[in-house]
This record gives C-alpha cells, sequence and structure tokens, in this order.
C-alpha cells in the first residue's frame, strides 16, 4: 500500500475489527460545492464533540467528517481550505491531523 | 450532525488521487460552486433583508477606522495576489490565484460599499487618513517581495501572513459586529479559507521539495514579525477586544508557521 492509500491497514488496539459506516447529510455547510457539502461541517467550538468520523482541520477549523469510522494513517481532504491530511491519535485519545504537504 | 451507523458504503471524497484533488481545488469550476453557496442572494456581501442596527456616534468611528484599515488590507493582498500570477511557478496556482484576484476584489468592493453605507463620503480620502502606519509599512515591503519575484517570500507574506492576520482579526470581528458587517465579513472569511490553505500548502511543498529556501523564509518573517503584531494589536485595540483575549489572536498565524517547521 502507498503512502497516499486512503485507507491504511488499521494498528493498535481496532486491528481487525470492522469499521463502523456513517450516512452524512448535508447541514449548514456552504463553501464547497454541492456534492462534497456533507463531508464537512462548521465547528462550534471547545463543547462541540467530534465523532468517531469526524476531526478538526488544523489549518481553517472545519470539522472534515467519512462515511467511514476514522483512524490513526487514514488520510482525508479538506476542500474548505485545499488541504490533504493524516489521521493520528492524539493526546487523551482524540483523532488528530496533521498536513501533508 | 449525522453520526447514525449505515450500512451502505457512499461515494468519499477522502478517496480521490491526490493529484485529482488539487486539480479540482484549484479550478474556477470549484471556485464558482463554493462561493455560489454562500454568496447567491447576497447584495454587496450582505442579505438585503439584513437590518441596519443604528451605531452610536463613537462606535460608528471606531467602525470606520477599522473599515478603513480593512480596505487597506485587501488593497494590499489584490494587489499582492494579482502580482503574485505572473510569478507563480505552475499553472494550476495561477488559475488558483486568478480566483484569490477575484475574491478579492469583491472584499475591497464590499467593504467600500460598507463605508459609504455608514456615510463616508470620499472612502479613498478617509483610507489615507484613518488606516495604519504600520499595515501601510507591510503593503510596501509584500509588494516588494512580489516585485522582486521572490515566489516563495512573497507568498510567505501574502498568503500566510497577511491572510491568517485577516482571517483571524475578521473572525474575531464577525462575532461582536453589528449584523451587516458581521455578514459582510462572515462572507469574507469563507473566502480566506482557500487562502490561508493553498498558501501554507504550496509553501509546504516548496519547503519539502527544497529545504534550502527555509533560512529565507526565516529571514522574511523576522523582517516582517513585528509589523504584524503591531498590525493586530492596533486593530484589535479598534474593535475593543479585552486586552487578555489580545494574546489568543495571534495563534492562528502562530500555529500555521509552526506546522512550517518555524519556531
Amino acid at each position: 500500500m502507498t503512502d497516499d492509500a486512503p485507507l491504511r491497514a488499521a494498528v493498535g488496539p481496532d486491528e481487525g475489527r470492522p469499521r463502523q459506516r456513517f450516512l452524512l447529510e448535508d447541514g449548514d455547510f456552504d463553501e464547497v460545492p454541492p456534492k462534497y457539502r456533507r463531508f464537512y461541517r462548521h465547528w462550534k467550538g471547545a463543547g462541540d464533540e467530534l465523532g468517531p468520523n469526524e476531526v478538526l482541520c488544523p489549518v481553517c477549523k472545519v470539522v472534515i467528517r467519512s462515511t467511514r469510522e476514522l483512524r490513526a494513517g487514514d488520510r482525508l481532504y479538506c476542500m474548505a481550505c485545499m488541504t490533504r491530511l493524516r489521521v493520528r491519535a492524539g493526546e487523551l485519545g482524540r483523532l488528530e491531523a496533521d498536513c501533508e504537504y | 450532525m449525522a453520526k447514525t451507523p449505515a450500512r451502505e458504503p457512499t461515494v468519499e471524497v477522502h478517496d480521490l488521487e491526490p493529484r485529482e484533488f488539487l486539480e479540482q481545488v484549484h479550478s474556477f469550476e470549484f471556485w464558482f460552486q463554493s462561493v455560489e453557496g454562500y454568496l447567491a442572494g447576497t447584495r454587496y456581501g450582505h442579505r438585503p433583508e439584513t437590518r441596519e442596527e443604528p451605531l452610536a456616534a463613537p462606535e460608528r468611528e471606531r467602525l470606520v477606522t477599522v473599515l478603513c484599515n480593512y480596505c487597506l488590507g485587501e488593497t494590499a493582498a489584490l494587489e499582492g495576489a494579482s502580482g503574485l500570477v505572473a510569478i507563480a511557478p505552475n499553472r494550476l496556482s495561477k488559475v488558483f490565484l486568478s480566483t484569490q484576484v477575484v475574491d478579492e476584489g469583491r472584499h475591497l468592493e464590499v467593504l467600500l460599499h460598507r463605508l459609504a453605507d455608514l456615510g463616508v463620503a470620499d472612502p479613498e480620502a478617509e483610507i489615507e487618513r484613518r488606516s495604519s502606519a504600520s499595515l501601510r509599512e507591510f503593503k510596501r515591503r509584500l509588494l516588494g517581495l512580489v516585485a522582486s519575484k521572490d515566489w516563495e517570500a512573497a507568498l510567505f507574506a501574502q498568503n500566510v501572513i497577511l491572510e491568517a492576520m485577516e482571517f483571524t482579526v475578521f473572525q474575531t470581528h464577525q462575532r461582536s459586529a453589528d449584523p451587516v458587517t458581521a455578514e459582510v465579513l462572515g462572507g469574507i472569511v469563507k473566502d480566506e479559507r482557500r487562502h490561508i490553505g493553498f498558501g501554507e500548502n504550496e509553501l509546504g511543498r516548496r519547503l519539502r521539495e527544497s529545504p534550502h529556501r527555509r533560512a529565507r523564509i526565516g529571514e522574511v518573517k523576522r523582517d516582517l514579525d513585528s509589523l504584524v503584531l503591531e498590525t493586530f494589536e492596533e486593530t484589535v485595540r479598534e474593535i475593543g477586544i479585552p486586552a487578555v483575549e489580545r494574546p489568543e489572536l495571534g495563534r492562528s498565524y502562530l500555529a500555521a508557521v509552526a506546522r512550517l517547521g518555524f519556531p
């Protein structure tokens, strides 16, 4: 599998467990073309809890969403700020994302 | 927020190949469909039905000064982005920057219009009279970098420093502004997401491919840092942000430069 593989084999405790799937619905996000809008939502601040299929874009602070449960090593795109990201396990076990230039 | 587990997978944006992703997001096609989402139905950056809230005289004065500085910043961004089109190293970047030029022109127009709404008869003269000396100096240095065809340095000054500053200040101001100004700023912030992202990603790619360019960017950062912080300070004072919250405002800029590897 290459570095650009969208979903790398999971490592750690999730290995072997199938990923949850999610139905995404359009919300209030209007900053990308209509066909991509459901993959993003506005972040509501510190109390906004992210789902297992969501991660916060470190560049523009938009919530990026996937139809799949996310795991460390996954590749994501923030279309709002045109950034390619790689998911990693952050402190306290929350998923975070780093820019891949 | 939909978090319901589903059985059937759907098409996933994150499965795009990196090249395909970049070609899409840098295109006019992408830009048209994006701005249509939040600008359709607006007039000079706000919904026609949004009601004007009466402002007390001192409040109006402060707002006019802040908007004059925004106009100066957007003029710098418009002239800077226009110049960057000519020196961008590839066609994809040139196309993206041409969408940015359109955005910056629109920002300037809606802000000038807002000044006119507030009763400013001669916005050009008012901008000249009220704008910050540090921002004028920043503009002079930015355009100097563009004129010297120093792509990485000019992109850093324009799309990392200036855009991060505008993104943060406009977002902050939007929260406390009158309804019309808040809508105008909200639309601008949505454009700014693309601009800051383009700057950081393009620069990140260039530095990855040619690490020797890092020293030059560090030099530009050192040269412009004090001007950036001064401009931040002056603007947030005019907006009326409490002193205790001000250090937070530089965080977006500092986080962006830290991700690029600059302390």
